[in-house]
């Protein structure tokens, strides 16, 4: 894991449009799971995809499979997904998720969330986790499902 | 406990007390738990000489 919050602040000095999904942004709205990775969506569209690259480059990014590998302009142009290691931990780069969302699909079910002492980051909410996960229907996703649908009874109940 | 006390687990087997006990943290400290932990059972992996686990690319989302 090492630090999750140290690949979120050199993507956002690079300026990068991202979404915190996944088991990250659960755990920051109070889901108790663990995870090995941070999973974000990235814009695809404009300068974005060179800001990524930049940002990843700083990052020693590279292929968990083939770490000879790095990414460049054609995989992040694309909904493909890139599972990456970097110098703080694993990254995963994803043009898409669920059933081909996207960055601007998903930027208005986001909330923005205090990582650090003045650092904020979009996290994907957890009503939109919940659905993505229920229309994908994965094993995974449906075995995480009681306990992300307990979570949000409870942040609501606390309201 | 008793049977008249309420039970930790609701009906789908989730700790209900360890999601009351995580949300009063700040998201900031629900992460650095988070990052202890798996640091921790990393550690513990590399003491034993278990490889890091991957996860399969399918399973990304």
């Amino acid at each position: 894991m090492k630090n999750p919050i140290e690949i979120l602040k050199t993507l956002a000095d690079h300026q990068v449009k991202f979404i915190v999904v996944g088991g990250i942004a659960a755990v920051a709205q109070g889901v108790p799971i663990d995870t090995l990775d941070l999973d974000v969506v990235h814009s695809v569209i404009g300068e974005n995809v060179s800001r990524a690259l930049s940002a990843l480059s700083a990052l020693n990014a590279h292929y968990r499979y083939r770490p000879e590998l790095r990414p460049d302009a054609s995989h992040l142009a694309g909904p493909g997904h890139q599972l990456l290691d970097t110098r703080h931990g694993y990254l995963d780069v994803l043009g898409a998720i669920g059933k081909g969302r996207t960055y601007a699909d998903l930027l208005p079910h986001t909330v923005e969330i205090e990582f650090a002492p003045g650092f904020r980051c979009r996290v994907l909410d957890l009503e939109t986790q919940i659905a993505i996960k229920e229309e994908v229907g994965a094993e995974k996703d449906l075995a995480i499902l009681p306990i992300l649908r307990r979570t949000l009874e409870e942040r609501r109940r606390l309201q | 406990m008793t049977d008249e006390e309420e039970s930790p687990y609701d009906e789908h087997g989730v700790d209900v007390t360890l999601i009351r006990s995580f949300l009063k943290l700040t998201p900031a400290e629900r992460l650095e738990r988070l990052v202890a932990f798996m640091n921790f059972t990393a550690e513990i992996r590399r003491l034993n000489g278990i490889e890091e686990p991957h996860r399969d690319p399918q399973d990304a989302s």
